[in-house]
């Protein structure tokens, strides 16, 4: 049967790269009982996908991944027996058992939620976040591999609050075809106040994943 | 949470690799401060996966953090791109578990694995803002120790440290803790522990001895400065390995490293007798793990820290008496557990064949012969107990089990070595390729041919070997002989089927000048570090221009070092170090390789090489 398991991540481990944090769960899981699906071949590897990668700096409060365990497992015990085997800072939240004809973790990523902190000096105001939503097009050159591309920030952003001078919430669109980081929608709205993002560095956490359910709303990814 | 780091986030998010800083790994020891008397930092003066593969070091943090009293922690080479920002930024060196400035610990333990890693040493006291001279320092500063390897010639950095721990670091850190603790208490100076510590078995404090050199600059003297130190250091060894501190949890690094395994250390030293080998000589006698005991490391291990492939490590791994039984124990368990298994080191036999079909993927892999020499005569000289019959039947049993890659370590510039040796380099590889196509039938070739791959290495010859009286070649003799066994390959029959790459010849000369270097040298070091040499050992940072300009600024000739001929009785500046075989065996030894005559390996016969004196391993359960 296929687990989802939702997940934490703060504190120094912030700075482990994806790849190497799906090897510091493999090894979590070997280092617990949990009878874990091997695939068939000379190097047999976990059957493990991740939801979406989160960038080297980027903390989180829901990561999700697919696990294929033995039927006879008992998924209730999965919570304690990870958290035993976790580095500080990261916290198995939730483990379900995925309905039959579920999507994979990867495949059904709609969107994101982040909270974003800058750390140095506060840019933002009530007024500028209002500007950006009252906007109809808010345009961003995005540079890519073969050149240039201008695209409207505001397709690819669900929602955007004003929390303090230093903070503000988003969601964005992390599907594979439409993916915003959040790097790119603090530059484009710092310029919309002229102001350089290169000047304000800041924190980003994530605060959720989301799919798009039946209704298509936007629902976390272990909700069905 | 209260996790600290020494760097700030926008240095970390502005350099390659972040994680290589953060520590914090599973099984790492956090200790409180308040609590120990001594903080004792461990360090590989190279970067973070280089220097978390090393097992010696698991090894001692562990011990240490067994201590109550301790607190050990790691330190490593901030890389390039961090050193530039730490320099910049006037930051200091920290350790990784703390995170606090590693000049504000007791000890500095610094391992010396290769003589390519010494500018690194002074890179890693210089960013701890510690003096690089050992002399200069003061009780603001940790003492400096180093150990492993590269101490069985400590006289080359001989200025940057305070004390060398000569042999196994398991058997006088306790003492060497509580002379400390005794003399931090009693308000003693930082030389009158010392002095004390020069004392100890197997502890020498270069400031208390001084070389004195004839006027070709041969050593004529060594020099005591205290009378009641030992005039010869004898090296420290654990007489029962299955006694001892082995870590049941090692850390498991975030990123991966080198060796991202369990590795299992199934026993120290090694019972053949090859000419050329330190590691072959320094850690004799054989002393084995008991195979009840590895087996239950094994489990544990793997238990504690989730690795997903397993190694033996030793010098020779089918020379431990039990290896069949702990190669077929691991087979059965770690097939259950989804566990690779790693088998360096493993003599080419029907046993390790048959094994190896079980635990790799034929198609994949390859296998590793090291005749290191092209000729029998050659690899008489160098007393490597190997025919050419031992190789093609070897290599024939693993064309039949469905290998078809093979790979071949040699050696260029080995003393004696003629063109015939050179050639035999090429006729070997021709010989393999052509026992495939005879051994294997057209319709059973599994990719049609054969693939032979031919590596050279540069011989450097090392203090407390035979060889240790050997000219080395220079630089254009290895290239020479480099070219010519490449033409000797291409004019085979077999050609088609042989690759050869050959390693570079600049970092060659500089490693075997380091080798059998004297305390002149320190200030050759000192300057290359000044001039910006780091991380030599990397081909991509080696800066050979540079060396030569320091050796010309220093007055000192290279050339004295490598190409020399020494005599039979030359006062060597490591002779005042024993590390249990006698310079009078090594001796022997010499001038039986002249005569290309070989040498019963340690099981076979006892040679007496003198290490019996240490009264344990092979040496008295023969």
């Amino acid at each position: 049967m296929k687990v989802r398991i939702k997940f934490s991540k703060h504190g120094v481990l912030k700075y482990v790269g994806h790849l190497d944090f799906m090897r510091y769960f493999q090894k979590a899981f070997r280092r617990t009982d949990i009878d874990v699906v091997y695939s068939k071949g000379f190097s047999p590897h976990m059957i493990i996908s991740f939801a979406q990668p989160l960038g080297v700096g980027v903390e989180s409060d829901g990561e999700y991944f697919d696990v294929e365990v033995n039927d006879n497992e008992n998924v209730d015990l999965f919570v304690q027996k990870l958290n035993e085997q976790m580095a500080e800072g990261v916290e198995v939240l939730e483990a379900i058992v995925l309905p039959e004809k579920a999507e994979n973790a990867m495949a059904s990523v709609a969107a994101a939620a982040y909270e974003i902190e800058f750390y140095k000096d506060a840019p933002l105001t009530e007024k500028l976040i209002k500007q950006f939503i009252d906007s109809p097009t808010v345009e961003y050159v995005k540079k890519t591999k073969t050149g240039e591309r201008t695209i409207n920030i505001k397709d690819f952003v669900f929602d955007i609050r004003y929390l303090s001078m230093r903070c503000m919430y988003i969601c964005v669109d992390a599907s594979s075809g439409g993916n915003l980081k959040p790097a790119t929608l603090c530059d484009a709205l710092l310029k919309l106040d002229n102001k350089n993002i290169e000047d304000y560095p800041f924190h980003v956490t994530r605060k959720d994943t989301y799919k798009r359910n039946e209704n298509s709303e936007l629902v976390p990814l272990n909700k069905f | 949470m209260n996790q600290k780091l020494a760097l700030p986030e926008d240095v970390l998010m502005s350099i390659e690799k972040p994680e290589r800083y953060i520590g914090h790994e599973i099984n790492a020891v956090f200790k409180d401060k308040d609590k120990i008397d001594i903080r004792f930092a461990m360090c590989f003066p190279d970067v973070y996966e280089i220097g978390m593969s090393h097992l010696g070091i698991q090894i001692l943090y562990d011990m240490f953090n067994k201590f109550e009293d301790t607190w050990c922690e790691r330190v490593y080479s901030p890389w390039v791109d961090l050193d530039k920002i730490m320099r910049e930024k006037n930051l200091s060196l920290f350790t990784w578990e703390s995170q606090d400035p590693v000049r504000e610990m007791d000890f500095l333990g610094i391992t010396l694995q290769y003589e390519m890693c010494y500018t690194n040493i002074l890179q890693i006291l210089d960013l701890s803002n510690i003096p690089l001279i050992a002399t200069e320092r003061t009780w603001e500063d940790p003492i400096v120790i180093g150990g492993g390897p590269c101490s069985y010639n400590p006289e080359p950095i001989a200025d940057f440290f305070d004390i060398f721990y000569i042999g196994e670091g398991e058997t006088r850190y306790r003492e060497l803790l509580d002379i400390y603790k005794e003399s931090r208490k009693n308000n003693e100076s930082r030389e009158d522990f010392l002095y004390k510590a020069a004392k100890i078995p197997g502890m020498y404090v270069p400031r208390f001895y001084e070389p004195v050199y004839n006027e070709d600059f041969t050593l004529k003297e060594f020099r005591r400065l205290k009378d009641d130190i030992p005039a010869t250091i004898v090296k420290e060894l654990v007489t029962d390995l299955d006694e001892t501190y082995y870590p049941e949890k090692p850390i498991v690094p975030y990123m991966k490293v080198t060796q991202d395994r369990v590795v299992l250390e199934i026993m120290r030293g090694c019972i053949r007798g090859c000419r050329f080998c330190q590691a072959g000589q320094i850690y004799k006698p054989v002393r084995e793990r008991s195979i009840e005991f590895l087996k239950q490391r094994a489990e544990t291990l793997l238990k504690n820290t989730g690795h997903e492939e397993i190694s033996l490590s030793s010098l020779s791994s089918s020379d431990y008496s039990h290896i069949e039984e702990l190669v077929n124990f691991l087979i059965e368990d770690c097939t259950k557990k989804k566990v690779n298994i790693a088998l360096p080191s493993l003599r080419i036999d029907q046993f390790s064949v048959d094994v190896m079909e079980k635990v790799q993927d034929i198609k994949k892999s390859s296998l590793t012969f090291a005749p290191e020499a092209g000729s029998q005569r050659m690899r008489d000289i160098i007393n490597k107990g190997l025919t050419e019959e031992d190789i093609i039947n070897g290599a024939v049993l693993a064309f039949k089990g469905g290998w078809t890659k093979v790979k071949l370590y040699f050696m260029l510039g080995l003393p004696f070595e003629e063109e015939e040796d050179i050639e035999g380099i090429a006729k070997l590889c021709n010989n393999i390729a052509a026992a495939f196509y005879e051994a294997i039938p057209k319709e059973k070739r599994v990719n049609g041919k054969v693939s032979i791959t031919a590596s050279t290495s540069f011989f450097i010859p090392k203090p407390f070997t035979p060889f240790q009286w050997a000219k080395m070649n220079t630089k254009e003799d290895f290239i020479d002989k480099a070219e010519h066994t490449k033409h000797y390959i291409m004019s085979q029959l077999n050609q088609k089927v042989i690759r050869y790459i050959w390693h570079e010849a600049d970092v060659s000369m500089l490693e075997g000048v380091m080798a059998r270097g004297d305390r002149r040298l320190s200030k050759v070091i000192l300057m290359a570090y000044k001039k910006g040499c780091i991380y030599d050992a990397w081909s991509e940072y080696y800066k050979h221009d540079v060396w030569l300009e320091c050796f010309e600024e220093c007055g000192i000739d290279p050339f004295f070092y490598t190409t020399r001929e020494r005599k039979d009785d030359e006062l060597f500046p490591w002779d005042f170090l024993d590390c249990g075989v006698s310079k009078a065996h090594l001796l022997r030894e010499w001038k039986k390789a002249q005569a290309a005559i070989v040498t019963d390996n340690c099981k076979k016969r006892c040679v007496g090489c003198g290490t019996a004196k240490f009264d344990c391993g092979l040496c008295i359960n023969r």
